[in-house]
């Protein structure tokens, strides 16, 4: 069993705080991501677990033993670099087996368990070769290997894909998901890339300046984002923020935008709406788009007049620039034709997909 | 579009070249050819007679052999002992954390200041009173302790650029400080051990002052170089000839080594770059 539990955990450097106290709790087989901008504190977070970095404050317990003032070495857990962290002078094989032999392990065993390993990512042509001598991706999976050789409690996961070209990035990350589904172990990744957090989590931990700001699945937190952080940190492009506030029309709470132009607010939250508070609506891309263009929703449909600024085609879709009462709003357009600079197009919003924020607190109205 | 290589820069740092190795040659023909001759300066062509008199003088004269063992023997303790010891500090004040750390390394750093000549009247009686005159150790030990300060600040800058992940990597593999040193630092850190080695055994190879007052049966190569030329007689061929078999060894080793000081670390950790 390898849970782990971080208990308002906090780190500080001299005076500055750095975590501000997270409580997280992991469960044993659990892929769990955190993200977030850089600075955030989800890299210190991982070394506070890896045994890296002291902790300032607070408890970690991985299984069921407090490992706050454990060296890396007694907490059985693993680790992937970004810069992969090869050894330069060292063989692949010599790579993945120097935990082993460091652990006392015997020579036979290493030589078995190296092979393991490299047959499960396909190292097996590269075992004599440095890493000075292999590709990107390569050094990549001999990273991993050297990870599962040692059949740690947990993997910890700091940017592994960072240095990697795209296509290789979405290669690399299928393979750390079927890595997961074959050893299923404990996985905690960091990542500041929200494709990478939201296709391998089974939970998402969102960071802001050393607090956790949301945790749940990856649909959790795209469908119900706590805040205006969350909502446009995950999703791409991000969530269309609309200031605005609630006016009274006939005794119904419509959403007032700043050129005087009405909306009706989603139905869901007309009981929540008081008269006079500021807001700002926020609108997926996808939940805005052109008449024939858009996806078929369910709900109450807004129809808008917008003009296009700038259109960028992605071959399948199209990104839309437009505006909303000064507000810039990013529109996806399927099954795109040209669309010219100026052209003033009419959108269907999606408005019972659409969230409200409070404007001061910036937190979700439905949340 | 590809242009040829211009021929001028070879010319001109040809001719630059040719500089350095005027003294060389200099010297080779002092040596072989009789004292008379190149009173007159070396480069002077008639008359050139080839004659080996001076190495056979300085061969019979003067305890070549034992004054070559001699230095041998000094830069080699002098040598070895920084190389291995250096990377070991400079790993401590690099990674490790400990009080008076920084108070430390100021001071180690303060001996990189104190000139030779400062230290020669304390040691002297230092040695006298503990018996160490005319031993090696009584230059060794000066050496190494007067090395100490640049060859561990060079192998700590040379740290400065080693990644942090792969002691990372290490100690999450299980190692504690004299493993990650030992199997991951040292192997990786050879280029820098190279230039605190090749530096340290040129300079005290060629060192003349301290040898010249501690030792006195065991002089090295430079202190008897300095005795062939007389008061009365300078003795130019047989000079030549000393320099001569004074400088092959560091030629050598430094022909031998060269590539370490153009050599990069090489630690990028198989990251791109």
């Amino acid at each position: 069993m390898a849970q782990v539990t971080l208990k308002n955990l906090e780190k500080s450097y001299g005076p500055t705080k750095v975590i501000h106290g997270i409580d997280l709790e992991i469960k044993d087989k659990e892929f769990v991501v955190f993200v977030g901008p850089s600075g955030c504190g989800k890299s210190t977070t991982l070394r506070m677990i890896a045994g890296l970095e002291t902790i300032s404050g607070g408890e970690l317990v991985i299984g069921d033993r407090v490992v706050n003032d454990m060296p890396p070495r007694q907490r059985n857990i693993s680790m992937v670099f970004q810069d992969y962290a090869l050894y330069p002078h060292m063989t692949v094989a010599k790579n993945l087996g120097f935990s082993l032999k460091i652990a006392g392990v015997s020579p036979s065993e290493i030589e078995t368990r190296v092979a393991d390993a490299a047959a499960i990512l396909g190292l097996e042509p590269y075992l004599k070769r440095k890493p000075g001598q292999l590709s990107g991706g390569q050094r990549q999976r001999v990273a991993m290997g050297r990870a599962i050789v040692r059949h740690p409690d947990v993997y910890l996961f700091d940017e592994p894909l960072s240095n990697l070209d795209a296509k290789l990035r979405t290669q690399m990350r299928i393979e750390i998901k079927k890595l997961h589904q074959r050893v299923g172990n404990t996985i905690i990744y960091v990542t500041h890339d929200q494709v990478e957090a939201m296709t391998l989590a089974d939970r998402i931990v969102i960071m802001r300046d050393g607090i956790i700001e949301q945790v749940g699945s990856p649909r959790e937190v795209f469908e119900k984002p706590n805040n205006t952080f969350v909502a446009t940190f995950i999703g791409s492009p991000p969530m269309n923020l609309i200031d605005a506030h609630v006016a009274s029309s006939n005794g119904d709470p419509v959403l007032k935008l700043g050129d005087g132009s009405e909306l009706s607010a989603p139905a869901r939250l007309r009981n929540t709406l008081e008269a006079g508070k500021a807001v700002k609506l926020g609108v997926r891309p996808e939940d805005i788009s052109p008449e024939g263009n858009a996806l078929p929703t369910a709900g109450e449909i807004v129809q808008l007049q917008l003009p296009v600024l700038l259109s960028e085609d992605l071959g399948s879709e199209a990104t839309l620039f437009t505006e909303l009462a000064g507000s810039p709003v990013q529109s996806i357009m399927y099954n795109p034709r040209t669309v010219h600079a100026g052209e003033m197009l009419s959108f269907n919003m999606a408005l019972d997909k659409c969230h409200v924020f409070d404007g001061e607190s910036l937190r979700n109205l439905a949340a | 579009m590809i242009t040829q290589t211009p021929k001028w820069p070879v010319y001109v740092l040809g001719s630059v070249a040719l500089v350095w190795i005027i003294p060389l040659v200099g010297i080779i023909a002092m040596s072989i050819r009789p004292e008379g001759e190149i009173t007159s300066g070396w480069w002077t062509i008639e008359p050139f007679t080839f004659t080996l008199d001076a190495w056979r003088e300085v061969w019979v004269n003067y305890p070549i052999g034992r004054a070559f063992l001699n230095s041998l023997a000094v830069a080699s303790f002098a040598t070895v002992l920084p190389v291995l010891f250096a990377p070991a500090a400079a790993y401590a004040f690099h990674y490790l954390k400990f009080p008076f750390r920084r108070i430390l390394l100021l001071i180690l750093v303060n001996a990189f200041v104190v000139p030779n000549q400062v230290v020669i009247i304390p040691l002297f009686k230092l040695w006298r009173e503990t018996g160490l005159i005319d031993t090696y150790w009584s230059v060794v030990i000066p050496f190494v302790g007067l090395s100490f300060a640049w060859a561990v600040l060079l192998v700590k800058n040379f740290l400065s650029n080693f990644p942090r992940s792969l002691i990372d990597a290490a100690q999450v593999d299980g190692c504690g400080h004299l493993r990650t040193y030992f199997f991951i630092v040292l192997p990786n850190t050879i280029t820098a051990m190279a230039a605190v080695g090749i530096l340290q055994f040129m300079w005290t190879w060629n060192s003349l002052l301290l040898p010249m007052l501690f030792l006195r049966e065991n002089a090295t190569l430079p202190v008897m170089l300095s005795t062939i030329s007389g008061a009365y007689e300078p003795n130019w061929d047989q000079r030549a000839v000393a320099t001569i078999i004074t400088s092959i060894l560091p030629l050598v080793i430094f022909l031998f080594f060269q590539k370490y000081f153009s050599a990069d670390g090489k630690n990028n950790s198989g990251s791109k770059g």
